[in-house]
């Protein structure tokens, strides 16, 4: 019998006050013991709300609306609430999404532990703290945790705790929806190798929810692949790699490539040597690049990028502590018109060094300069005129957009203020920017509100509020890490167009190297807030010399990797 | 435990800043309670020197430097001397305050405090049951009643409780008859006469603390460590209350703390229907009379119970929440 066997399971969203929605649509599959099978998906395609059903974590307004799921042969749903909860101990365990939250503020882990054993009174009291310091082992950390609140953990520590509190429930399945989302890449990666080492020697049976068809196909014997509540694909880790069935499938794995390799291509944009080439792409791409010669879109960056000697070091956090040196005499030139990747995990510096050339942010030592100007002397009216010429793209495209204002008021505000001209011509210039992104039927967009529109369009909308000022440099901080794999490809072209056609500068900033290799010419690895490595995007990706661009790399999730775990 | 001993320095310096405030304030003022006085009589004819020599002998004038006379009140203020009355001469300060300060503490003190806990238990339960007739019960009639303005609710009660029903005395805190002290009669009949005035206050403020307590436990029931505890199997009590409800509770203890500090001084309407001699009593007195001496150790009182009410809030918030020890 198999562990878990779901049958024609539709879920349903009924909120009282908006239309019903069919998240999960008519889903079958089984899962047999011990296996460890991958669910992807991209946003919006029903895989949390499915993980969510099988665990009977469902809050209204979901409702599971027919179908059946059998976990060892009996009907989930018709367990009643107290066989629920003690079979949550030995039955199947979940952690969830944003580990980082999922840890009570205001008990310690020691606590947490605690409470598991005493809801299911499974390990005898006077071997509860034998046993907690065994499991925090298993995931890696250091016993001392346990007398530590969350708040006090890094995020991917307190990940592995929540790892390891499901784990003290000994679950036969273990639902993991997107447990290293919201991690730095390295992090995420040793926590994907720590489960994966647990489910091969625990032998619990795994399902990994996730957006990342890459981080999936890495671990998993088998891949179901979700679209719009539907089970599309679902096969052998290695077929859905050799010969995709689905086209969705397919399309997805169009997006992975390995930033090694000599030829990097992705849909809409192919990047050869150090020379960049756009293909035709997707449709949003080509309408992007057919208005790029319309007038007055950005002006020729004449103005180079200099920072030389530069370190900042903030104050120590708490009373005793060191002081946080977050660039460590770092110099960098970006050359008029080129695109330079800046690289590095978080913590690296790499957010800080944009904000010294934005001039949010003085640095402790060296110097600042856009072309003539030095940013690291300006004062308020100096700055505003230095935000004519440098602009932002920031990362989350949900946060940078007042959810108050439409895309027309949004936009128009920096043309008036920094363009100076009349009401009427400033809105034929926020039309002619929305073209420029790609945003049409221009008219229609302009009157939207944020919350219409989807992750992709609103990055669209925050790069056109940065043209809005006619800049020459354009300084974009993770541009395409909140969005799904389908929408990234779009934006990256767009950003890459907006430099071959109208010679924006660009300082791309990013974790994700795979990206780095397609839109960028030159590149600055940085680490602890030094320069680790520099050099033309291409080469130093394909030859990387530093220890710590090697280990970057291993991170990049590879779905070709898993023909040899399969 | 660095924590603590911070805050504690900080009270002693707020304090320190309150009672100076409290001497200095007086002295910017124009003029004097003795000039006071004397324009009030030169309203029927003109004062002589001997007339005036005589009130501001009878009121005082400061004599002596600005800091000998700060020197000699913070040394009164040490020593509880806060002078005579001007209204209920010759009662000090000190001995009105010390009788009207017990009937306060104990009626204001004890009923904001149990307020406090029994809407935060049925906020909790409304939440935790929401959408339920447990929810919506409480719910209701508590934003019913908080809307309610303070002494309405208190004539009501007076006028159905207490004269239409005679249930309960209507004025005072004892009856004449007994003799103020630790002994049964006494004790009980304080008790008949303290229930409308904690009712009063008891069914206003209860409303605010179910409703504040209700929102922010659905807030926390939402977050994700709350989740991962159902995931976990915890039994619902323990979720109920060391996940959601404690996390809820750290937004409402600010509230409390501003509560606890107005308990002195901020029981006067209430205090003023039922005719209950307590601070807020003693505090209209003095004002209607313009009892400087009074007044300014009432106001002087009020300020120092905000600021201990403030310094235990802020000690329990550090007990109850980790993140704000560092």
């Amino acid at each position: 019998m198999s562990l878990l066997e779901v049958q024609d399971l539709s879920v349903v969203y009924e909120p009282s006050d908006a239309p019903v929605t069919h998240a999960v649509r008519d889903v079958s599959f089984t899962l047999e013991r011990g296996e460890f099978v991958g669910l992807v998906g991209e946003s919006g395609s029903g895989k949390s709300t499915l993980g969510f059903a099988l665990t009977r974590l469902s809050k209204p307004p979901a409702r599971i609306s027919s179908g059946r799921i059998l976990f060892d042969g009996a009907d989930v749903a018709a367990l009643e609430d107290e066989e629920l909860r003690a079979q949550r101990r030995g039955g199947f365990a979940m952690v969830l999404q944003s580990g980082m939250n999922a840890l009570n503020p205001v008990r310690t882990v020691g606590h947490h532990f605690d409470d598991v054993f005493a809801a299911h009174g499974h390990v005898p009291r006077e071997r509860r703290a034998a046993r907690a310091r065994e499991l925090v082992e298993k995931v890696e950390l250091a016993p001392t945790v346990l007398g530590r609140y969350p708040g006090e953990l890094s995020g991917g520590m307190r990940q592995r705790v929540s790892i390891a509190l499901a784990l003290a429930l000994e679950p036969q399945l273990m639902v993991f929806d997107e447990p290293t989302t919201a991690l730095d890449v390295l992090v995420q990666h040793a926590v994907m190798g720590t489960i994966r080492e647990l489910q091969a020697s625990e032998g619990f049976t795994a399902l990994l929810i996730s957006h990342d068809l890459g981080v999936v196909l890495e671990s998993t014997s088998r891949v179901m692949v979700m679209h719009e509540g539907v089970v599309v694909e679902d096969a052998p880790s290695r077929d859905v790699l050799r010969d995709p069935q689905d086209d969705y499938t397919k399309m997805l794995l169009s997006h992975y490539g390995d930033p090694r390799a000599e030829v990097v291509e992705l849909p809409g944009l192919a990047a050869r040597g150090g020379e960049l080439v756009t293909s035709s792409g997707t449709a949003a791409e080509r309408s992007a690049r057919g208005s790029g010669g319309s007038p007055g879109a950005g002006r020729r960056a004449t103005a180079p990028v200099v920072v030389e000697g530069v370190s900042k070091v903030y104050p120590p956090p708490r009373r005793g502590a060191a002081p946080v040196t977050a660039l460590d005499d770092v110099s960098m030139r970006l050359e008029p018109g080129q695109s330079l990747a800046l690289v590095g995990a978080s913590g690296s510096g790499k957010s800080t060094l944009a904000q010294l050339i934005t001039g949010v942010v003085r640095p402790t030592a060296g110097t600042v300069s856009v072309g003539d100007v030095r940013v690291d002397r300006l004062r308020r009216r100096g700055l505003r005129e230095l935000r004519r010429d440098v602009q932002m793209v920031f990362q989350d495209p949900y946060a940078a957009l007042n959810p108050l204002h439409t895309v027309e008021y949004t936009l128009t505000r920096p043309v008036v203020n920094y363009t100076g001209r009349s009401r009427r011509e400033a809105r034929a210039r926020v039309l002619e920017l929305l073209d420029t992104v790609g945003l049409t039927p221009v008219e229609q967009f302009a009157a939207k509100l944020p919350h219409q529109l989807s992750g992709g369009q609103r990055q669209r909308v925050v790069i056109a509020r940065a043209l809005a000022s006619d800049p020459q440099i354009i300084v974009a901080d993770e541009p395409v890490s909140m969005l799904d794999v389908s929408l990234r490809a779009g934006v990256l072209a767009l950003l890459e167009d907006l430099r071959a056609q109208h010679g924006v500068s660009m300082l791309y900033i990013t974790h994700d190297l795979l990206s780095a290799r397609v839109v960028t010419d030159h590149i600055l690895v940085l680490h602890d807030g030094r320069v680790v490595e520099r050099g033309e995007t291409s080469q130093v990706l394909r030859f990387p010399q530093d220890p710590y661009t090697v280990e970057l790399l291993d991170a990049v999730p590879q779905p070709s990797r898993a023909e040899g775990a399969a | 435990m660095r924590y603590f001993l911070r805050r504690l320095g900080l009270f002693a310096l707020t304090a320190w800043a309150a009672i100076t405030l409290n001497f200095l304030l007086p002295r910017l003022m124009p003029g004097s309670p003795a000039d006071a006085a004397i324009a009030r009589l030169s309203q029927n004819g003109p004062v002589d020197a001997a007339t005036r020599a005589a009130v501001e002998a009878q009121l005082g004038v400061p004599t002596g430097s600005v800091l000998s006379q700060y020197w000699d009140y913070l040394g009164n203020v040490v020593t509880l001397d806060f002078g005579v009355s001007y209204t209920f001469f010759p009662s000090t300060v000190a001995s009105l305050v010390g009788s009207a300060l017990p009937f306060t503490l104990v009626l204001v003190g004890l009923v904001t405090v149990a307020a406090f806990v029994i809407g935060t238990l049925v906020g909790v339960l409304a939440a935790w049951r929401r959408g339920t007739r447990l929810d919506a019960l409480p719910t209701l009639t508590g934003s019913f009643l908080a809307a309610f303005p303070y002494f309405w609710t208190a004539l009501l009660l007076l006028f159905f409780l207490g004269y239409t029903f005679r249930l309960f005395p209507t004025s005072g805190a004892y009856s004449p008859y007994t003799t103020p002290g630790l002994n049964g009669p006494f004790l009980a009949d304080a008790v008949a006469h303290a229930v409308l005035p904690a009712v009063t206050i008891l069914l206003t403020s209860l409303g605010g603390w179910i409703l504040g307590m209700r929102n922010a436990m659905i807030g926390t029931l939402g977050e994700d460590y709350v989740t991962f505890a159902e995931a976990n199997g915890l039994r619902s009590r323990t979720v109920a209350l060391r996940y959601a409800a404690r996390n809820a509770i750290l937004p409402n203890l600010t509230g409390f703390g501003l509560a606890l500090g107005g308990v002195v001084g901020g029981s006067l309407l209430v205090e003023q229907v039922f005719a209950y001699p307590g601070v807020g009593y003693l505090l209209y007195n003095a004002v209607t009379n313009q009892d400087y001496p009074l007044m300014q150790a009432l106001f002087l009182m009020i300020t120092l119970s905000v600021l201990v009410a403030n310094f235990v809030v802020d000690t329990l918030y550090g007990i109850l929440d980790p993140r704000t020890r560092r």
